[in-house]
């Protein structure tokens, strides 16, 4: 299709037209008067990031102040949204965090003034700025401190609707140099030389990868961005996306190059709306700009990009079944050999790689393969984006070099565990990945070391577990993910996966018999080898990972019908302790069921025939008195409900 | 005396050989009776031995299947009749006249040893049977949908991998797939049903029911779980009063649970329609769901 955009006059052809457009986003990022920008990603958003940014506009409305409203990506750490960055001509940047519609006003009404509000920072940009001494700078929060972003160089930091400010920072002068500098085979042989690899979760060398679409004979070949983020726990893909998609399309304009494709997709999640939104308007940026269609940048070079959405199937995060999505036939894993690369869309050659993989590619090829390789371990080049979840402080996208022991991961980026819990595990690699225990966290995060605790890296979830965190839980939500979405092709994995539930529902209802164990792992070992896919392949991992560092805990559930995180209904019960009950009853008042009963001064008591186990009431107790208990394995003691007065004489 | 009562008299006849009849025709056999067992089809088995699994238990469907079918042909007591149907009956309970019509099989039923080898001989087998265009019957839409799915079609249908394309706009057009919609579908695209069918049943984000005003979609990511969604579900599930997956009788709220929203941060996530909740609690649902009454 002819480009329609192709008579325009703007049209980036030479280097001195990428340099006008880098002055105009330069302008925009760091103009001569005050600008504010919003972090409005999905999770900006959901924690309020539109009301602060309605709430700024009528701010700015009702003071008349000469203020630029902006909005840019996440910054990553999640914890902390909504962030506000404030830019002032001879300040440093600063970030605003957790900002509600009237914090804003506050920290607008300031500037107007002419002043600075201090509360609510999170940090500058650099150590200058006169009478901001006690704020810390961006490299001393311990967030960010051991980060190296690379991946996420732009995102929170420019308006992820604008091309200009992508090109201001250093954005399509590396697919410039590829296009007028370089030939494909040496496009492939720098990205070979970085060592970078497949960031999907595999950890395939991606200029291998290039190198065999690249040598394959045929007229159309196609590069796939696979954006189908399925890993329950990971969202790194989603904030690129959502935060800096020019990086990603550059990495494909530039795999497309070196490949000689004509064609590419993005497969992106259906449940990812805003990130479809931004990557429309960013793909007809590029085609305003003459970076998309014929002859892009003056070269020989044409090239065309589609978005195709998902529709909420998992499997289809493989990438034969990618395949046979886009293609809109039945999307089932097929056999390999032949590899997409040789057979891939419509029998064409296809490269498919993922988010985070295309958007490293413009800074090795700006920064060369030397560098790149320097970050990292031996075998595991670069960086990885890790978003680190669940029970622990400081949740967010971090990124870090590669071989970064977990310990520092959890402790000094994401600030340990709250509440005074202890640490337990962490997971990593999703429903294909495994659980890492407390014994082991000094690991160094590498695709190499996680293989050997029976982990991979998968595309990056991490999600800390504390001690209230049943393991027999959690491979029981796995599977039931895994089973649900089984594709069902192959019989291991589609009986393989409902076999396991079967027994885990057994363990988990105190039904556990003695040799589950057993049956566990055999079946385990089976479904491995006899699945056709990566999902098959990999189900068991959770089971086996569990079992090889939890075991007493299975045992807990089969031997003493004990659940000792508290965690499984059938083994737990709720118990109000009369001792501690100071009848407040919020309780009762919160209690669903009503299943709780008591009055004015009277000790409260949970009927256990109408209790549904909601733990509601745990939940509301308030913490100074924590009257309700979980008790599992062993009987609930009987209680009655007594006046308050007589329990304080009896207990005094 | 106790004799002439447990004396099995006169004989009985089974009609259809699937899994019911055989069972039937095994139980009458084994309390001494003399089967007649009659199928119209060439071969008993039924609808059984073509499937692979039976719900819900999903057993395999020949293992059960076959040693009944075994048991059939040798018991001394039941004469498998195939090929054939009833013409007339006449007499009353206990003293029936029935006529069968037995169709030619024109193999000796008495020396066949079931080889096979001249079904795969056969010149004409596989010949697939086309209905021509002026036999078919079309599935008509209403008057208000025709024209949106005749407009999704168009746009789409030079598109590679036009199926999906297609589906996927019905379904940000319409939230579910009628029967006639499919039909029409594979009749315009000229897609097989069976194509259609099982690209419209494979994916979550389609559905075969009406689907209500607001959608409501619970994470049940790890984070999510891990952080209690499946108490928010639950929940949300009894003060909806539906069933997950299913919609509510006024058709106002569909109550999902999805893989993971990306919103790991702010787990417990709730998505309605397009909006995310984050750091959901579960005496706050009652609120949330006030803004959508």
């Amino acid at each position: 299709m002819p480009c329609p955009y192709r008579l325009r006059k703007t049209m980036i052809k030479t280097i001195k037209d990428l340099d006008i457009l880098k002055k105009k986003g330069e302008a925009l990022l760091s103009p001569d008067k005050v600008k504010v920008a919003v972090g409005m990603a999905t999770c900006g958003l959901a924690t309020g990031g539109g009301e602060v940014y309605d709430g700024i506009k009528s701010a700015l409305r009702e003071t008349g102040a000469d203020v630029i409203l902006a909005k840019t990506g996440c910054l990553g750490f999640c914890q902390m949204e909504p962030i506000v960055d404030v830019w002032a001509p001879g300040m440093p940047r600063l970030t605003y965090k957790q900002m509600t519609p009237r914090k804003v006003k506050e920290v607008i009404a300031a500037l107007s003034s002419g002043e600075i509000k201090k509360e609510y920072l999170l940090c500058k940009s650099d150590s200058s700025g006169s009478g901001l001494d006690n704020v810390p700078a961006y490299d001393d929060v311990p967030f960010f401190a051991k980060q190296e972003r690379i991946v996420l160089r732009n995102c929170g930091s420019i308006d992820p609707d604008s091309i200009e400010e992508y090109v201001a920072s250093d954005g399509y002068y590396s697919l410039h140099k590829v296009l007028s500098e370089m030939s494909p085979e040496e496009v492939i042989e720098e990205v070979i030389a970085s060592g970078i690899r497949g960031r999907g979760g595999a950890g395939f060398p991606t200029g291998l990868k290039w190198k065999f679409a690249g040598g394959a004979e045929c007229d159309t070949k196609y590069v796939v961005c696979n954006a189908d983020e399925g890993d329950p726990g990971a969202y790194m893909d989603r904030s690129v996306l959502e935060g800096d998609p020019h990086s990603v399309l550059e990495g494909m304009l530039i795999g497309a190059y070196a490949i000689g494709a004509n064609k590419g997709y993005i497969y992106v999640r259906t449940e990812y709306p805003l990130a479809i939104k931004r990557l429309h308007v960013a793909l007809d940026l590029l085609r305003k700009n003459g970076l998309l269609c014929e002859n892009i940048m003056g070269s020989k070079f044409s090239f065309d990009i589609e978005i195709r959405e998902g529709s909420g199937a998992f499997v289809c995060g493989e990438e034969t079944s990618l395949i046979h999505s886009i293609e809109g036939t039945s999307p089932e894993p097929r056999q390999r050999p032949p590899f997409p690369a040789q057979s891939g869309l419509w029998n064409s050659p296809t490269n498919i790689n993922n988010v985070e993989t295309w958007a490293n590619i413009p800074v090795i090829m700006r920064k060369g393969s030397k560098w790149f390789s320097n970050i990292g371990t031996e075998k595991s080049k670069g960086t990885k984006v890790f978003s680190v979840v669940g029970k622990i402080k400081n949740t967010g996208l971090v990124e870090v070099p590669m071989g970064m022991t977990l310990k520092e991961i959890i402790e000094d980026i994401g600030g340990g565990i709250p509440g005074g819990k202890k640490f337990k595990a962490v997971q990593t690699g999703g429903p294909s990945g495994g659980c890492v225990p407390k014994e082991l966290i000094d690991l160094p995060v590498d695709y190499e070391s996680l293989a050997e605790v029976g982990s991979i890296m998968g595309s990056g979830g991490m999600v800390v577990m504390d001690e209230d965190t049943c393991v027999v839980d959690v491979s029981k939500f796995f599977l039931e993910f895994t089973m649900d979405e089984s594709c069902g092709k192959c019989t291991s994995c589609r009986d393989g996966s409902q076999a396991l539930l079967e027994v885990f529902t057994r363990i988990s209802e105190g039904e556990g018999r003695e040799n589950d164990i057993t049956f566990l792992e055999e079946l385990s070992s089976a479904i491995k080898d006899a699945s056709l896919c990566g999902l098959g392949q990999t189900l068991p991992n959770p089971v086996l990972s569990t079992l090889k560092y939890f075991r007493d805990e299975y045992e807990a559930h089969i031997k003493e019908k004990r659940c000792p995180a508290g965690v499984c209904k059938k083994l737990v019960s709720f118990y109000i302790d009369p001792e501690k009950c100071k009848a407040c009853s919020i309780c009762a008042k919160n209690c669903p069921v009503n299943a709780i009963t008591g009055a004015k001064d009277m000790v409260y008591v949970i009927g256990q025939e109408k209790c549904t186990k909601c733990g509601i009431c745990f939940d509301v107790c308030p913490a100074k008195f924590s009257a309700v208990t979980k008790i599992s394995g062993k009987p609930v003691p009987k209680a009655e409900s007594k006046d308050l007065d007589n329990i304080e004489i009896a207990s005094s | 005396m106790t004799n002439k009562t447990n004396k099995t008299v006169g004989a009985a006849m089974v009609l259809g050989g699937g899994i019911g009849g055989m069972q039937a025709a095994l139980d009458l056999a084994e309390s001494g009776i003399k089967v007649y067992f009659v199928d119209k089809d060439s071969a008993i088995g039924g609808r059984m031995v073509q499937l692979d699994k039976t719900f819900p238990t999903n057993e395999c469907a020949m293992c059960v299947v076959s040693p009944k079918l075994v048991d059939c042909a040798r018991h001394g007591n039941i004469e498998i009749i195939t090929n054939s149907e009833i013409e007339s009956i006449s007499g009353k309970p206990g003293n029936f006249q029935i006529t069968l019509k037995k169709k030619p099989r024109y193999v000796d039923e008495d020396k066949c040893t079931g080889c096979g080898s001249c079904v795969i001989n056969c010149p004409v087998r596989y010949q697939v049977k086309v209905i021509p265009d002026e036999e078919r019957q079309k599935v008509k839409l209403a008057d208000d949908v025709k024209p949106v799915v005749d407009k999704i079609i168009a746009d789409n249908k030079s598109e590679k991998g036009a199926l999906m394309l297609t589906l996927q706009a019905i379904n940000a057009s319409y939230n579910y797939f009628s029967e006639d919609v499919l039909r029409y579908v594979s009749d315009e695209m000229e897609v097989p049903l069976t194509t259609v069918m099982r690209t419209v049943t494979f994916y979550n984000a389609f559905s075969l029911k009406p689907r209500g005003r607001h959608t409501i979609s619970v994470c049940m990511g790890t984070t999510c779980y891990v952080k209690g969604s499946g108490q928010i579900l639950s929940t949300l599930s009894d003060i909806l009063d539906t069933p997950v997956e299913e919609t509510t009788k006024d058709m106002k709220f569909t109550l999902k649970s999805v893989r993971c929203l990306g919103c790991c941060s702010i787990a417990p996530a709730v998505m309605i329609n397009d909006k995310v909740y984050g750091h959901v609690k579960l005496n706050e649902l009652s609120k949330i769901l006030e803004d959508y009454k």
